[in-house]
């Protein structure tokens, strides 16, 4: 094993152990951080979240440096954001997917979701400000995932450093 | 009832300050504070979003420094982009900031003599330096003496902080196009100061900072006044009004505990407000008596009113030059730079004051370029992924203009779950402004384009406050009818009340108000022991 993965491990086991630490110092109990795998859908219902999780994972994908949103779960992150948000976030979203299941149903999923993406910087019609909500819970769910931090970005902070290495490279002085 | 000789509302950079010079002075002091203790073991600092509820996608993480019960307040008649900071937690604002800590230039105190607008300080910068130098070396201050004339410096620094790839490009460009880029001057430690270790780079100064590396009243200033034991502190404390004697003294403070709901008083000779900005005034106006029947100390009407703050706005650069790099550990200590004010160095403008830029303030975590970037689909997904090495924040700071017509007030007829009436506020930027921020608009997006990168920027949205630098409402100044205080924070129609939070300011500059606010209140504190032993107070 190289010394820098033997590093990389060492660290996040340390990392993983001062986690729990911390949680059981807090007094939390162990359901206070969501994870996908005990989620039960409370806004859609299944068959909306397998479409929802079908155009998710079109909005960012699995490729071959990371996978996408399907495997980081968003569409279970989405289901609990959107059944904790007011009423009129919920009346929102309830429109847009009547609006997108229609589309899907008269052609399918990958036109329904590239005709919502048609005017992304002007939507006028319900499918098209639909896509502009998606696609903001695609981000934020994903992106803040751990798939998201860690393979996808490769995010290298929210670490104890016991000094800060500055820029060093001449070309950028 | 126990008469202490000074009773401190509020516990954040001024009340902190003020507490802990005047119990080391002699003094028996009481603080009283609407919010609770807040202690590190309760940060969620370096959760990761997946641990947290919501992914602190809904402020989970500062969710503790932010109590609903004691934050009511109603905008009216105001324009769109402008907030107040409603932090209530022992410690206030200095448990949730980024610790840049500027002193003001001896210009930022002659607006009217230099420039026409506002008024003039009581007081100098001479008269506050000694302060200004007094602080920096009690709270621990990194950065060092650039020899500007608009940003005077400090004899005493902590070594500055290593700059990042993006900043070093930023210093390149900046000093092509004549803009100064320095080291930021902040109240974090890079090395062991005080008892307290240096900073971890972690990159979370905002979320509350688990070693007491950034500067904070609990782990700072608290501690020195509890260890002359004559300090005493009650949390949960919601001052509802300062009483006064029959000739017109403040006596009193009646609050309401947030556990028992219990209304009580408490008593002192000396009364120090220092409950920022919107909390000054609101407690002001609410002590109505009738030797102060529009508010205490207010006969001239002014308490509430010249509310101004920061206007601003963010600019991200996504640069060529190190998009694709190697991913690495950019967090810090959030802004490691600091672009001083750069207007006044070139040509004459048509209007007063300037800008400063903040850089690199916000998280290195959440790409915030997929928030902007158009379409969907593998191509988004990779250049999300090759633009996040390369960026750079730019958080603008411009002067705001004080205006008599822009002013918090208090509304009767709506109170809080204490039944204390709420503040209301009332802003419109005024022509000034709207002219500084053009010119700032145009400079800034020059700027970016010379950096060369993608560009994501707020500025087409209009200028936005006040960046949690509000100030004003209980100004001094020279004129007893044209202001609240004199120059040491003195109420000029109470003697034994001060205010020494930000709503003191008669004028505010590009810079950031906290190092000037303890600046003014030690100068107060020191005043406040003088005028004791002299037996004035």
């Amino acid at each position: 094993m190289k010394r820098r993965q033997a590093l990389k491990i060492v660290t996040l086991g340390a990392l993983a152990e001062a986690a729990s630490q911390s949680v059981a110092a807090h007094g939390l109990a162990s359901g206070y951080a969501w994870t996908p795998g005990d989620h039960h859908l409370a806004f859609f219902s299944e068959d909306e979240n397998r479409m929802i999780d079908e155009l998710m994972e079109m909005i960012i994908p699995a490729d071959d440096h990371s996978p996408g949103a399907h495997a980081a779960q968003v569409s279970l992150f989405a289901d609990l954001m959107v059944s904790t948000s007011d009423v009129a976030e919920q009346q929102r979203w309830r429109r847009g997917l009547e609006a997108m299941q229609e589309e899907v149903s008269r052609s399918s999923t990958a036109q329904a979701l590239a005709k919502a993406a048609a005017n992304e910087s002007h939507p006028e019609t319900e499918l098209e400000r639909f896509f502009v909500v998606l696609k903001r819970m695609t981000v934020d769910g994903y992106y803040t995932s751990e798939i998201g931090i860690h393979q996808d970005l490769n995010y290298q902070g929210n670490a104890y450093l016991s000094e800060f290495p500055g820029c060093e490279h001449e070309a950028h002085h | 009832m126990h008469i202490y000789d000074v009773c401190v509302i509020g516990s954040g950079a001024a009340g902190g300050v003020m507490a802990k010079e005047l119990c080391e002075g002699g003094a028996e002091v009481i603080m009283l504070e609407a919010g609770e203790e807040v202690p590190p073991a309760r940060f969620l600092s370096h959760k990761w979003p997946y641990e947290l509820p919501y992914r602190g996608l809904r402020d989970e993480k500062q969710a503790p420094f932010y109590p609903k019960d004691i934050s009511a307040i109603r905008y009216q008649d105001t324009d769109s982009g402008i907030g107040v900071d409603r932090v209530r937690v022992l410690g206030g604002r200095t448990l949730h900031w980024n610790a840049v800590t500027l002193r003001y230039a001896p210009r930022d105190f002659r607006e009217r003599t230099l420039a026409g607008i506002e008024e003039d300080w009581p007081l100098s910068y001479q008269e506050l330096a000694p302060w200004y130098e007094h602080i920096e070396q009690t709270i621990g201050v990194c950065g060092q003496d650039d020899h500007l004339e608009i940003l005077p410096a400090g004899k005493h620094y902590l070594p500055p902080l290593p700059w990042r790839c993006s900043e070093h490009v930023l210093a390149r460009v900046g000093k092509s196009m004549g803009i100064p880029v320095i080291p930021v001057r902040k109240a974090v430690l890079t090395l062991p100061y005080d008892q307290r270790p240096p900073c971890h780079y972690c990159g979370h100064c905002m979320d509350g900072c688990d070693v007491s590396s950034i500067f904070t009243t609990p782990d700072c200033v608290l501690p020195k006044a509890r260890a002359t034991g004559r300090f005493t502190l009650r949390q949960n404390a919601v001052a509802r009004e300062i009483l006064t004697d029959s000739s017109g003294r403040a006596q009193a403070v009646s609050f309401i505990d947030r556990i028992t709901r219990s209304e009580e008083q408490v008593r002192a000779r000396v009364f120090a407000v220092c409950c920022a900005t919107i909390e000054s005034a609101r407690l002001l106006l609410n002590s109505k008596s009738p030797q102060h029947p529009d508010g205490l100390g207010n006969s001239n009407g002014v308490v509430g009113h010249y509310l101004h703050g920061h206007i601003g706005g963010g600019v991200s650069v996504y640069l060529d030059e190190l998009a694709s790099t190697k991913p690495v550990n950019q967090d810090g200590a959030t802004d490691h730079v600091y672009v001083p004010r750069y207007n006044q160095l070139s040509g004459k403008r048509d209007y007063a004051g300037g800008w400063g830029i903040q850089v690199n303030f916000e998280s290195y975590m959440f790409p915030d370029q997929a928030q902007h970037l158009r379409g969907y689909g593998a191509p988004f997904k990779a250049e999300v992924r090759r633009l996040q090495p390369g960026y750079l924040f730019l958080g603008t700071f411009c002067k705001a203009v004080s205006a008599r017509e822009n002013y918090v007030a208090v509304d009767p007829h709506q109170t809080d779950a204490y039944g204390i009436p709420i503040p209301v506020i009332h802003y419109r930027f005024g022509e000034n402004d709207r002219a500084l921020w053009r010119d700032h608009n145009a400079s800034l997006q020059q700027l970016a384009s010379r950096l060369k990168g993608t560009v994501f920027s707020s500025l087409d949205n209009g200028p936005g406050g006040f960046a949690s630098h509000e100030v004003g409402t209980v100004r001094m100044g020279k004129d007893p009818q044209t202001s609240a205080l004199n120059g040491f924070c003195q109420a000029h129609e109470v003697k034994n009340l001060f205010v020494t939070d930000g709503s003191s300011f008669t004028t505010s500059s590009e810079k950031n108000p906290t190092l000037t606010i303890m600046a003014l209140s030690a100068r107060a504190a020191d005043y406040i022991k003088q005028q004791r032993r002299l037996n004035a107070l």
